[in-house]
């Protein structure tokens, strides 16, 4: 019995390390530039998903608004909150894009079309991406120290979806539907 | 009792099989594989909306018409435009690689501009009675072309050089059998798209020493000695007689009767040389060519206002030592002439100033340099090429801000004259707006409207989306066509040089992107400058074996190559690269280094 | 053979690169009747990925499945991100039709904002080829997703050498469409695949109306012409 304390001791610093202190150390955090709120937009503003986020008409999808769409509004202030006073000061009045952190970005070789997803497969956007539409604030994007890439995408333990955005949570959805061509459907 | 190192291990060695248990080391090597995927060292292509834009591409004088596929901004491809009636939709590999040149390593970026102003100015100021103060335009029939020429009326002893505009053009699509004697009709000729449109219209004879692409892609080969196109043209005319065509070409007497029948029987004919010499335009004569196969053209119109600018002079027409200040505007590459040619006609001290991408070019030999913008950052315009049968009017758009500190020719030599140089082109459009002729192709769309049913602005907004003028074709309006034909300059020649130079394939543009050598140096598709081929017995007399190391004498150079054998070359010939070609001269020598 | 190096982010190899490490996923070879002057006659033969349809050679000896013969389309897909650069499939194609990344991408600093968004870069150490232009499948198959069909529109989508080759000496269509161009122009008697006695079944049709050129598209050995360079 005595012998094995250390090893038990061990056994535990190492279990509480990998899983409550990995998951802290493994992500860096990073405000994104603009405190956006999605309820405001919808609720107050009356806006839906796609005035802001949608198909373009060659098919490819404007995920992230760019700053032009924001200033359609908001060439001068429309609500009081300090927020929305940082981001006229820091990006409309100079003209500046601000330089969202993609909580999807998937690497180079990956090809993904919103335009099937949406279109042909019916998908709403809350089953991938969450329901960001309820939010009042936007997320801190946590990055991965190593890889580059986001918690959104490659989850560890105590996250908010057991599942991410890696090729395995894609193929699980295909294979469930039975939509499974060649590996170069998604690669480029 | 105490802990004991034994203790340590055992926590250490419970800690290592904790940790299997955890995300924490799967996860680290996932991170690290993702990591070695996307490092740093790896270029990421940007992203963004695409968009497409058009332009025209000016990196030789056929203009191409060119869609750029843009990344906000930024064109990330080029591709031609389908269905555009000068180029339909053919754009060469210089071409089509052509947006990275604003990038290009050895591209200068920047230059001593003041002190060039100043010296420039200072040298005007200089200029002895019988001296000039020169413009070398590369280019004629620009707008800035006009631009330099009304400069060089308001300076003092000014003098406009470049080779005047024909008025006349080939229209290929009216021939039924064509002689070309060198002209290199599939590789660099007129406007490549418009020869590949109507090649089936017309049975292709070429005259080349050696087989080149375009004596590939013609119906027959006729294989003369280098330097025999003249005699071959005289015959054709009914100049010589045959028998001498024959002796000087190495052709059988009845083979050159074969094709003058040829020539008179399947008409319209067409004869073509490389430079158009009196010879050919002779032959033409002989043929009548002229009115069906060499058609009347209109200038492209100009203000009146414009008239009175300094005529056109012919580089040879310029007394010896006679230049003190002479500008080349490198950055409209067209013909060529030699440095040989040009260096008598400076005097001593004088300062030459040369506008271009690099220094590899006139700039070897220029006083200043001055980094000019590249076509995809600056507006100009393009004069037709000498396929296009009617005028035309396109402009080359800046797609992007330049990408270094540039100084645009037009801007500079305008200023040393005093004249305001930025709404040239807009008075030309409105100048060709007020013909009320001809019709306007818009690439976004494909259509064609008549000119007359566009306001002036709207003529000005479609120009800048890359539309492009033609002209209502000339007819009765230039009946009397005067075809000159230009004497080749002779190049400079030495004693002791018994091998013909010849091209091997097309020069390309002064600056090609680094993608080029896919076609240079990672394939044997083209020749490189530091090769030269020769037959196997030239070779031998030579004194050099395949792969070997040689130096390759010249009038102008003495150059390292290696020598590749190829038994389709004839005696006595080397052939070399075709922007070699053209520096070098006409003979030269084969030495074993 | 440029259109393509733009297209697909092919960069140019180190100054002192050889024709042998290049990477041209298209190359243009000149082949020649062997005769001397004034017989001798040049053809050029563009070369690429020949897509073999049967036992496709590269996809039987990757180690790391990293080759993908595509049941749609036919196109073999090869996934740089999977390839331990064994270059065992190198050796496999008979065609030469695989290349090798001997360096890192290297562009002057600037041209990278000229890369194509359609197509990834690949790090050093992996092989590569063509693969009829992928990022133009897909952006066909996105367009026509949009537009809620399922199918492309084919003159939708072109390779890059097929749509930059002025002279249409390359054509591009679907060979199990009976009626489309290349399947007629497949059957004709003077079409002619690359080393057909190897059973690839390559899906690259070429037609020459000259006895010499169809007799080196099946020859075993290159016929010494090594010489004839530049």
């Amino acid at each position: 019995m005595r012998g094995f304390l250390p090893f038990a001791a061990g056994a535990a610093l190492a279990l509480a390390a990998g899983w409550a202190g990995f998951p802290y150390f493994i992500y860096k955090s990073q405000p994104q530039p603009v405190d956006f709120s999605h309820k405001v937009h919808i609720e107050k503003a009356g806006a839906k998903c796609d005035d802001c986020h949608a198909l373009r008409g060659d098919g490819t999808y404007a995920g992230l608004p760019s700053l032009d769409k924001c200033t359609s509004c908001h060439a001068a202030p429309m609500g009081t909150t300090a927020a929305e006073k940082r981001f006229i000061d820091q990006y409309v009045t100079p003209n500046r894009e601000p330089v969202w952190h993609s909580y999807a970005r998937q690497p180079e070789n990956v090809f993904f079309s919103h335009a099937a997803h949406i279109k042909l497969a019916g998908l709403k956007c809350e089953q991938c991406h969450g329901a960001e539409g309820a939010s009042t604030g936007l997320r801190a994007y946590q990055q991965d120290r190593i890889s580059g890439y986001s918690r959104d995408v490659l989850p560890v333990a105590g996250w908010r979806r057991a599942r991410g955005m890696r090729m395995d949570d894609c193929i699980a959805c295909h294979r469930q539907h039975r939509v499974e061509n060649s590996c170069m459907d998604c690669h480029q | 009792m105490g802990t004991t190192r034994r203790d340590l291990f055992k926590l250490l060695g419970g800690s290592a099989v904790g940790a299997l248990f955890t995300p924490a080391p799967w996860r680290l090597i996932t991170d690290t594989a993702l990591w070695s995927e996307n490092w740093p060292g790896i270029p990421r292509p940007g992203s963004g909306e695409i968009r497409m834009r058009y332009t025209n591409c000016s990196l030789c004088p056929a203009g191409c018409a060119m869609r750029a596929r843009c990344v906000g901004d930024q064109p990330v491809s080029l591709a031609g435009v389908k269905g555009h009636p000068l180029s339909h939709g053919a754009l060469c590999p210089w071409g089509i690689a052509a947006h990275q040149l604003p990038y290009h390593p050895a591209r200068l970026r920047r230059g001593p501009v003041e002190r060039a102003a100043a010296a420039a100015a200072d040298a005007i100021a200089l200029c002895g009675a019988r001296e000039h103060v020169a413009v070398l335009d590369l280019r004629p029939g620009r707008t800035a072309s006009w631009t330099y020429r009304r400069a060089m009326a308001a300076v003092p002893h000014g003098l406009y050089i470049a080779t005047p505009q024909a008025e006349w053009a080939f229209d290929l699509a009216a021939a039924r059998t064509v002689l070309s004697l060198g002209a290199p009709l599939a590789d660099g000729w007129g406007t490549p798209g418009n020869v590949f449109a109507a090649r089936n219209t017309f049975r292709l004879i070429q005259a080349d020493p050696v087989e080149t692409r375009t004596a590939g892609f013609a119906d027959a080969w006729l294989p003369i000695r280098p330097g025999s196109a003249s005699a071959l043209a005289s015959a054709v005319a009914g100049e010589i007689p045959i028998a001498e065509a024959a002796r000087q070409t190495g052709l059988a007497a009845d083979h050159i009767r074969g094709l003058i029948a040829e020539l008179h029987d399947n008409g319209p004919s067409l004869v073509l040389a490389r430079n158009m010499s009196p010879e050919a335009m002779r032959a033409n004569v002989a043929l009548g060519a002229p009115g069906h196969t060499i058609v009347g053209r209109r200038e492209t119109p100009v203000p009146e206002a414009w008239r009175k600018s300094a005529p056109v002079t012919m580089l040879d027409a310029v007394p010896d030592g006679s230049i003190r200040v002479l500008f080349i505007d490198e950055s409209a590459p067209g013909d060529y002439f030699p440095w040989s040619a040009i260096a008598p006609k400076l005097a001593n001290d004088s300062l030459v100033i040369a506008f271009a991408w690099t220094n590899e070019g006139y700039g070897r030999h220029a006083q200043f340099t001055l980094p000019a913008p590249v076509f995809t950052e600056t507006l100009d315009d393009l004069p037709p090429a000498v396929d296009a049968v009617t005028a035309v009017f396109r402009l080359t758009l800046p797609l992007i801000a330049p990408q270094a500190v540039v100084v645009k020719p037009l801007e500079f030599i305008a200023r040393l004259a005093g004249l305001p140089s930025d709404e040239a082109l807009h008075e030309r459009a409105n100048a060709i707006h007020k013909t009320a002729r001809g019709h306007v192709f818009t690439p976004g769309d494909g259509a064609t409207t008549p000119l007359k049913s566009l306001s002036a602005d709207n003529f000005w907004k479609a120009l800048h989306q890359g539309a492009c003028w033609l002209d209502a074709p000339c007819q009765g309006a230039c009946r009397d066509l005067v075809l000159a034909g230009q004497e080749p300059l002779r190049p400079a020649t030495q004693a002791g040089l018994p091998l013909a130079l010849v091209a091997g394939d097309s020069t390309g543009p002064p600056l090609s992107s680094p993608l080029t050598s896919k076609l240079y140096r990672e394939s044997n598709l083209r020749q490189p400058a530091n090769r030269v081929a020769l037959a196997p017995e030239t070779a031998r007399a030579s004194g050099v074996a395949s792969g070997a190391r040689a130096i390759l004498e010249t009038v102008a150079a003495r150059l390292p190559v290696t020598v590749a054998v190829d038994p389709g070359l004839p005696p006595d010939v080397v052939r070399v690269a075709g922007r070699a070609a053209r520096a070098l001269g006409a003979r030269g020598k084969v030495v074993p280094a | 053979m440029v259109a393509c190096a733009v297209e697909n982010n092919i960069p140019a190899v180190p100054e002192n690169a050889s024709d042998r490490k290049g990477i041209t996923w298209i190359r243009v070879y000149k082949i020649n009747n062997g005769e001397a002057w004034p017989d001798c006659r040049t053809a050029f033969v563009p070369v690429l990925c020949q897509q073999c349809g049967h036992d496709t050679p590269c996809a039987h000896v990757c180690p790391q499945q990293a080759v993908d013969v595509d049941p749609k389309t036919g196109i073999v897909g090869q996934m740089p991100e999977r390839c331990l650069g064994c270059r065992y499939c190198m050796a496999a194609c008979p065609y030469h039709a695989r290349y090798f990344n001997w360096w890192d991408p290297q562009w002057p600093p600037g041209m990278e904002k000229t890369l194509n968004p359609g197509a990834a870069p690949r790090m050093r150490g992996v092989v590569e080829k063509c693969n009829f232009c992928l990022g133009r499948l897909h952006a066909a198959e996105e367009r026509a997703a949009a537009a809620g069909r399922r199918e492309i529109d084919p003159a939708d989508y072109l390779p890059a050498c097929v749509d930059a080759c002025p002279t249409g000496a390359i054509q591009f269509g679907d060979l199990n469409d009976p009626a489309s161009a290349p399947a007629e122009d497949a059957n004709r008697p003077e079409s002619f695949r690359l080393l057909e006695k190897l059973g690839t079944d390559p899906k690259i049709y070429y037609r020459s109306k000259r006895d010499w050129v169809r007799r080196i598209a099946s020859a075993p050995r290159p016929a010494g012409n090594e010489d004839r360079r530049g």
